[in-house]
């Protein structure tokens, strides 16, 4: 840390800084403000506070969008996938991190591949596999997808970490007569702890807010995701902002929330997987 | 420490080839990987060579596809805005991100608050940051960003409707969106500069300038490089937000390379053309990223 | 190094932590069996309490458009026929063709599904039955009523493939306070009254005219107003001559429909910067009385009344787009439907569905909500009363809306980027139509 006094430029910075938040904030300000507005007042006064607020649109929107067991459907594809990604992210990770070979380092660029790979290019007969296997209209099916989409970037992560990582204390495990797995269990999978926090908030902001591909695989079936029933209901209202932010603010809402619970991991998981 | 087994450098080099884990540790995220995304991809690849319209028959028809686009006015076109949009993020984002993770490193006191502000749009889907800034962005003097700039006293824009200033619009919106996700991996690789450094300087006497450029700066670079591949590859592949917040209008003034093979499949009917162009998009995107983290790690070694 | 070991310490001080976390993931992951279980699906509701589960469930995929009707009478089915369940998903126009396009080209298409009428786009009736891809309505009774005028709309190589549930026209939706305001007392039937009503409202200090021409449909309505009149009043066949290459955009009246639109924007008669407004936003202005009048469709009256304190200051006339009110023709479109799936499993219960959506009662049901003209007519049929001075025009005097009758779907967005163009001032029209006939040849 710098050991500068609270002095007048950090005064000064701190001042700057704030109305740089206040401007950057105009957007998520205009968000809310209309969400507790009528459309009487959004047509008088769109920028001003609303007075008085009203919370009928969040009543309205929550109804209309179905929201309840959207919510379900979503937090059990989100949970799930992440602990696939997790689990099978940090054991590819720790082999491609540790072993030095030419398979290892191919491997590790195949992963990479994923990443600059349009999604469009591989959409149909995707969408063919997963119908031959029966998961059109399943959790099961959303589940394998995202972990497959979302490998790449996961290994990315757990492997720049892991380089980082001193071997020596999976070595000395292994000395004590561990094995692989346990050393790897026991002992190098706890030390991951930053960097998944990163992998976590990442990946469920990403499979959170899928809209295509929920609406792609699970429309019509009855276990749409929190965003395909918003964009159902914000389709259906264009026109009434209130109603539409306020669906919005609603479908955001739980993210936003886990991202507040978990922030402080986001900022160390980065700061210790670049170092080295 | 309880770490009192250090073994010596010889030992573990020795030792290292055998201690590295199986390869059964990556086999069952390979096996998945390969199902949802290498199998899928080249499987539909064969595309690119047929006159396929999504539906109904096809036949193969060469590289008749790969020729149409050299005289593909619109696809010519969409690379230029693709490379501008690209450049411009890439540039504006990591340069606001890093003004953003200077300012909240230093002892201010709303540091975390700050923190959890800048970051707080990366959480919020980019569809729905669109819809949100299709309404900042409304043209009408008074409303929207219209009306805060009325505040200040500069006059109105017509942001998504200017042909001149659209595609800057769009490059506001997504560097809103993620300036913060910047910040954060700048922030990551401030935390590793050891406050010695920086003391040792300020005893010499530097200025913030010199600070910065000579003790922070250097010791940025592998933040620089994450931050540098990730906006590229997000602005090369930017789909979202363009298609959202004007569908590459106004005329074809925000058309890039993903708007024309999502039309091309999805609109005009023509799937194998379009499987074409996200094939050259694809090794064009891997192209950029690999000499990028190429040149840019043999960078940071020679630092 | 003295970095690396700090790291290690912090992370082992809180390892607890780590584990309490990721023990709280593991439980949650552990719930999904029973979450499952319960009640995750989120149209189930039209089964439950009905006496058990259905045994057929049906997937329809539609636009945000069709949920207002359709799911109203997909309710009224479950009462008539509890065997079927019919499970209806609906998402903006963009994604919905993307997904129903993949679904169909993996040879999985959902049972029901939206379908465009006639020709020109992606989805409509013309490209997915030629890929035989849609079940065949012909034998359904409602299929014997067409009218002859819509025929092409509904009908691939003589066989019925979609249902609709009447047609929509294109004009102005216009805001009867803003016109008494600025001292007009009756809707034009001329262009050059409606050039003089939209100057009187100009001098009372409004838009006369909304154009949200940023969301890309909209640009193409006000064309579509006036080429009735430009073109087809003077040449019905117009669509046959320049199917067979004898005509083209550039040589014929949508060079004047251009000129019209664009002299309505020289004449200051739009909002400022037409481009940058979209659908929402000029909806709102007229129906906030900000602006006079939009042109549009009137299936989207339902959305201007929603937007309005009093949706009774909304009504609608035709656009005159000829001096002589007796050459002022009018768009009317069939509006957008649906169709079922020619290989999907439930063939049987999914054309049952759409031939029961035929009747009569239905049709009425349907156009209603979405302020149709229903397809046919009987004494409880119902018109709203803001079209009435459309009726006039829609026995003899009518065309469908243009792109029903284009051989391809790039056409129709090379329309939207040129109004877009030559209202940002880019292009000529020369330039436009050249365009235009370009993307017709290819």
């Amino acid at each position: 840390m710098t050991h500068l006094r609270y002095g007048g430029r950090t005064f000064l910075l701190e001042v700057v800084m704030i109305v740089v938040a206040v401007a950057f904030l105009f957007p998520v300000y205009a968000l809310i403000t209309l969400s507790l507005k009528d459309p009487g007042q959004i047509a008088e006064s769109p920028l001003s506070l609303p007075a008085p607020p009203t919370t009928g649109n969040f009543g309205a929107a929550w109804s209309a969008a179905a929201l309840g067991p959207s919510l379900a459907n979503s937090a059990i594809i989100t949970t799930v996938s992440l602990v696939a990604l997790i689990a099978l992210g940090s054991f590819a990770a720790y082999f491609l991190a540790r072993a030095q070979t030419r398979l290892g380092y191919g491997l590790y660029v195949l992963f990479l591949l994923g990443i600059v790979l349009p999604f469009q290019l591989g959409m149909i007969p995707l969408y063919r596999l997963v119908t031959d296997l029966g998961l059109i209209g399943t959790h099961a099916g959303m589940i394998i997808f995202y972990t497959g989409i979302q490998l790449p970037f996961t290994v990315f992560l757990y492997t720049g970490f892991i380089r980082a990582l001193p071997r020596e204390y999976a070595s000395a495990a292994q000395i004590d007569g561990a094995g692989h797995l346990t050393a790897f269990t026991k002992v190098v999978f706890p030390l991951l702890r930053p960097i998944t926090g990163t992998v976590l908030i990442l990946n469920a902001v990403f499979i959170w807010n899928d809209f295509f591909t929920p609406l792609l695989y699970l429309g019509g079936s009855g276990y749409e995701t929190v965003p395909v029933s918003v964009f159902a209901f914000v389709g259906q209202y264009v026109s009434d902002y209130g109603l539409v932010f306020a669906g919005l603010v609603l479908g955001a809402l739980p993210i936003v929330l886990i991202f507040l619970v978990l922030q402080r991991y986001v900022i160390k998981g980065f700061s210790s997987g670049l170092k080295g | 420490m309880s770490v009192s087994t250090q073994p010596s450098t010889r030992r573990r080099k020795r030792r290292s080839g055998a201690l590295s884990p199986p390869w059964l540790f990556a086999a069952p995220a390979l096996l998945v990987y390969a199902a949802v995304v290498l199998y899928p991809s080249i499987a539909g690849v064969v595309y690119a060579f047929t006159d396929w319209s999504g539906i109904g028959d096809m036949s193969f028809v060469g590289l008749a596809n790969f020729q149409a686009m050299l005289g593909d006015e619109q696809a010519l076109g969409s690379i230029v805005n693709t490379l501008l949009i690209t450049v411009a993020i890439v540039v504006v984002q990591n340069g606001v991100g890093l003004l953003l993770a200077l300012g909240v490193h230093a002892r201010i006191k709303s540091q975390t608050l700050l923190r959890v502000i800048f970051f707080a749009p990366v959480v919020v889907s980019p569809v729905m940051v669109a819809f949100l800034w299709k309404y900042v962005y409304n043209p009408a003097p008074g409303a929207g960003l219209n009306g805060l700039l009325a505040v200040v006293g500069l006059p109105s824009q017509d942001w998504l409707g200017d042909p001149s200033l659209a595609l800057w619009s769009i490059v506001g919106m997504v560097v809103w969106q993620n300036a913060g996700y910047s910040m954060v991996i700048f922030l990551a690789g401030l935390e590793g500069v050891p406050a010695e450094l920086h003391e040792a300087s300020m005893i010499d006497g530097a200025s913030t300038v010199q600070r910065f450029r000579f003790v922070t700066w250097p010791l940025l670079a592998p933040a620089l490089t994450i931050n540098l591949m990730l906006s590229t590859i997000g602005g090369l592949k930017l789909f979202d937000q363009v298609f959202a917040a004007t569908g590459g209008g106004p005329g074809y003034a925000t058309e890039t390379l993903s708007t024309v093979l999502y039309k091309q499949a999805f609109v005009f009917g023509k799937f194998g053309y379009s499987t074409a162009v996200a094939l050259v998009l694809a090794l064009f995107v891997a192209a950029v990223s690999f000499i990028q983290l190429y040149y840019l790690r043999s960078r940071e070694v020679a630092q | 190094m003295s970095r690396e070991t700090e790291s290690l310490r912090n992370a082992r001080i809180s390892r607890a932590q780590f584990f309490r976390m990721m023990g709280g993931l593991a439980v949650a992951a552990a719930a999904p069996a029973t979450l499952a279980a319960c009640s995750t699906q989120t149209n189930s509701g039209t089964t439950a309490g009905t006496g058990g589960a259905a045994a057929t469930r049906l997937r329809f995929v539609g636009v945000a458009d069709q949920k207002a009707p359709m799911d109203a009478l997909v309710a009224a089915y479950q009462k008539v026929k509890a065997s079927v369940a019919i499970a209806p998903s609906y998402a903006p126009t963009d994604q919905v063709q993307t997904s129903v396009r993949t679904q169909l080209g993996a040879g999985n298409a959902p049972d029901l599904h939206v379908v465009y009428p006639g020709n020109g786009s992606a989805m409509s009736m013309n490209q997915i039955a030629s890929a035989g891809l849609l079940a065949d309505l012909s034998a359904q009774s409602w299929a014997q009523t067409i009218p002859t005028g819509f025929k092409p709309a509904f009908q691939h190589e003589g066989k019925t493939y979609i249902y609709s549930a009447g047609s929509s026209v294109i004009g102005a939706i216009y805001n009867k306070k803003v016109f008494e305001k600025a001292g007009v007392d009756a809707p034009p039937t001329t262009w050059s009254e409606f050039l003089q009503v939209c100057e009187k409202i100009k001098k009372a200090g409004l838009p006369p005219i909304a154009l949200g021409a940023q969301t890309p449909w909209v640009t193409q309505l006000i064309t579509y107003a006036l080429v009735p009149s430009t073109v087809y009043a003077k040449d019905p066949g117009f669509d046959d001559k320049q199917a067979a290459g004898q005509t083209s955009f550039a040589q014929s009246g949508w060079r004047d429909a251009l000129e019209m639109y664009l002299e309505l924007q020289k004449r200051g008669f739009f909002n400022d910067n037409p481009n940058g407004t979209t659908f929402e936003q000029q909806t709102s202005m007229v129906a906030t009385g900000k602006a006079g009048m939009a042109i549009q469709v009137s299936a989207v009256l339902p959305d201007f009344r929603k937007s309005a304190a009093t949706p009774d200051d909304l009504s609608m006339f035709p656009l005159p787009g000829a001096d002589d009110a007796a050459q002022v023709w009018i768009p009317a479109g069939v509006v957008v439907g649906l169709g079922a799936a020619a290989k999907g499993k439930n063939v049987a219960e999914a054309t049952a569905f759409i031939d029961w959506l035929g009747k009569q009662e239905n049709i009425n049901a349907w156009a209603k909500t979405i302020a149709a003209i229903p397809l046919t007519q009987d004494s409880s049929s119902t018109i709203d009363p803001v079209l009435e001075s459309f009726l006039s025009f829609t026995k003899d005097r009518a065309v469908p809306f243009m792109d029903q009758r284009w051989p391809n779907a790039e056409v129709q967005p090379t329309h939207f980027a040129v109004v877009q163009d030559l209202l940002a001032g880019e292009i000529k029209i020369d330039e436009a139509l050249k365009k235009m006939d370009e993307a017709y040849a290819k």
